[in-house]
């Protein structure tokens, strides 16, 4: 019997590694490869360095023939400012009306509240595709032109879903009460929201956010129907380089945009655990 | 009214259930509350005492009827503007606030300057002993502190009225005693009126003045605990407050005779030939036999020892349970009596208050 229970708690501390091997095995790799030498197979290792990272920061001038694969550095730069500033945008507009519905929602009884929770939902839920289809066709026959505000527009569409389902998450688990404490004491409605009920759903709030910039710099399906020829977000034009093989760059672009959105996690990790 | 504090005309409530039925919360309540006076709404769950109590502070509005506070008719206020406060089930307080924040917030709202803030939120927390404690986080408190610490954010705007929903409630035995007379003494000093909630019936006996007894959302009784205790006005208020031996039947001059047979001697005037309930509390009846006392035949079912006394349990010949407390000074009336044994219930015909009607 007690060999049993070894052999069970022995197998279950293996499929915890596993696990966790699986998930995290493949970021290690990426970011070993970005430092490997080696140009033209990236699995055997020749060497470390930072040429990767040099060329993709356009530090390097003289563009080595294995890697004439980013044309330009200013390419990349400027695909990263336009996602960055499109998921700023998408951001504060997805955070604001996603946090003013999910209030709105929890706060009053109306008609059809259960559908508009549905209707709040849905976006999540449509494949991408068909979302980035739609949107096309929306944007063409409406005679708006492709760029940046279609791009904005779009996401924002299910960027505000996000917002709306972390916020309402922290509005169910908030105390009524605490909202009537605050007007047994004198205060008025708007009072009462600006100390006691934003305070408390701030974390939820910037947890939204911080999921609607993440996923907003990600977006490569639906961007890519409505970005029109002339804008390129960063994960188009990594999706542009691909198309041409793997090359170490990307992967150098790759470990960037972990770390980023490592560090962003992290800043929201931080503020959750100091609001608590 | 003068002296009245609070009262309430007509008040009347209607909550719809969400299976579509209509729920009777409030149903026609006049209750006044004087200056100064402890007053505990007391009831079981869903008896509408918690709604009454939000009809004053003004979180239920109410369907129809008057809430008039301090001569000033209130139906139309929101809950912020009303003088008075709150001492919340779960003391609400402010988790992302310390003590002193939490305790200066009615301050703060009203632009009540910071030197005098902090001076008053000092002497509100000396009041409830919690001197010094305005940099704690609510949460670093136990549950005691945390109660004092919602008191002293009520009390701090001084409001003539102050109302306590089951504060008590989530408190362990002994500081729940203890907090009951603090809170007596603390109204008695600050002379303003406290309408007090709770379903424990010791609690209001302990703590109130007055004392209205509220089902199904209406008054059943108000009166001091005293007089609900010895003189209920209806057979609910009799079962809820103390424990009661029950015997309804027909009045026949000073005897009630049950429908099984049993006869119990009263000594109250007025009650001729009509149907009565009897009510002898248990601590009405004792073992030794005393020349001019009525008696019941009881057999013994249980033997109860709570400290300060012996509860018996058990059954008239036809089947009614009974049941008996003997103080623990008198142990030597049960004697050898034990479980199964046949018992003589002695008691004095004065004793028994008859209620007009029969068990609901």
């Amino acid at each position: 019997m007690r060999i049993a229970a070894a052999l069970f708690r022995g197998s279950l501390y293996a499929y915890t590694a596993l696990f966790f091997a699986f998930i995290y095995i493949p970021l290690v790799l990426i970011v070993v490869y970005s430092f490997n030498a080696n140009p033209i197979n990236m699995m055997t290792w020749s060497g470390f360095t930072t040429e990767w990272y040099a060329q993709v920061l356009g530090f390097k001038t003289t563009i080595s023939e294995n890697a004439l694969y980013i044309e330009s550095t200013d390419q990349l730069v400027a695909a990263v400012l336009n996602s960055l500033k499109i998921a700023t945008a998408t951001t504060i507009i997805a955070t604001v009306f996603g946090t003013a519905i999910a209030l709105a929602l929890h706060r009053f009884n109306f008609v059809g509240q259960g559908f508009y929770r549905v209707v709040m939902f849905m976006p999540m839920l449509m494949p991408d595709i068909v979302l980035g289809i739609a949107l096309l066709i929306f944007f063409v026959n409406a005679g708006i032109s492709l760029g940046i505000t279609t791009i904005i527009i779009g996401q924002c569409t299910f960027l505000i879903s996000y917002v709306f389902i972390v916020v309402s998450a922290r509005l169910a688990g908030m105390d009524r009460t605490l909202e009537n404490a605050s007007a047994d004491l004198g205060a008025n409605e708007w009072t009462t929201f600006r100390r006691v009920v934003l305070p408390q759903l701030m974390p939820g709030i910037l947890g939204g956010a911080l999921l609607a910039f993440i996923i907003s710099m990600d977006d490569l399906v639906i961007t890519y129907f409505i970005a029109g020829i002339d804008v390129t977000t960063l994960p188009m034009f990594i999706f542009s380089m691909l198309r041409r093989g793997i090359k170490p760059e990307i992967n150098a672009i790759a470990v960037m945009m972990l770390t980023f959105s490592f560090v962003i996690a992290s800043i929201g990790l931080y503020l959750r655990s100091r609001q608590k | 009214m003068r002296n009245s504090m609070v009262r309430l005309e007509g008040a009347t409530k209607v909550f719809s259930t969400p299976e579509g039925e209509s729920l009777k919360a409030l149903d026609g309540i006049d209750i006044d509350v004087g200056r100064n006076e402890f007053i505990t709404l007391l009831g079981p769950s869903g008896c509408g005492k918690t709604t009454l109590l939000q009809a004053v502070s003004g979180f239920v509005e109410l369907d129809s009827g008057r809430v008039i506070i301090d001569g000033q008719e209130m139906n139309d206020r929101p809950p912020y503007r009303r003088p008075v406060n709150t001492v919340f089930q779960n003391y609400a307080l402010f988790p992302h606030m310390s003590v002193g924040e939490n305790v200066g917030y009615s301050l703060e709202v009203a632009r009540v300057s910071k030197a005098e803030r902090t001076e008053r939120v000092a002497s509100a927390l000396r009041m409830v002993g919690l001197e010094g404690m305005e940099n704690r986080r609510p949460r670093q408190l136990s549950g005691g502190q945390q109660q004092r610490v919602a008191l002293a954010r009520a009390l701090i705007a001084r409001p003539k009225l102050l109302l306590l929903d089951e504060p008590l409630s989530a408190l362990d035995k002994n500081l729940r005693e203890t907090m009951q007379l603090e809170l007596k003494t603390l109204q008695h000093e600050l002379g303003i009126s406290f309408v007090f909630v709770t379903h424990d019936q010791q609690e209001a006996l302990t703590m109130s003045d007055r004392i209205a007894v509220l089902s199904n959302g209406r008054i059943q009784q108000v009166d001091t605990p005293r007089a609900i205790y010895d003189h209920p006005a209806n057979t609910f208020v009799a079962s809820f407050i103390g424990a009661s031996n029950l015997f309804e039947g027909q009045a026949n001059g000073d005897v009630v005779t049950t429908a099984e047979g049993t006869t119990i001697r009263h000594a109250s005037e007025g009650a001729k030939n009509s149907r009565v309930t009897a009510l002898i509390r248990p601590e009405h009846f004792f073992l030794d036999a005393t020349e001019g006392c009525p008696a019941v035949d009881v057999v013994v079912e249980q033997i109860v020892f709570v400290g300060s006394s012996f509860e018996l349990f058990g059954r008239t010949e036809q089947g009614r349970r009974l049941s008996a407390h003997v103080p623990a000074a008198r142990r030597a009336t049960i004697g050898a009596l034990q479980q199964g044994q046949k018992s003589r219930w002695y008691y004095d015909p004065s004793a028994v208050h008859l209620i007009q009607g029969e068990v609901a």
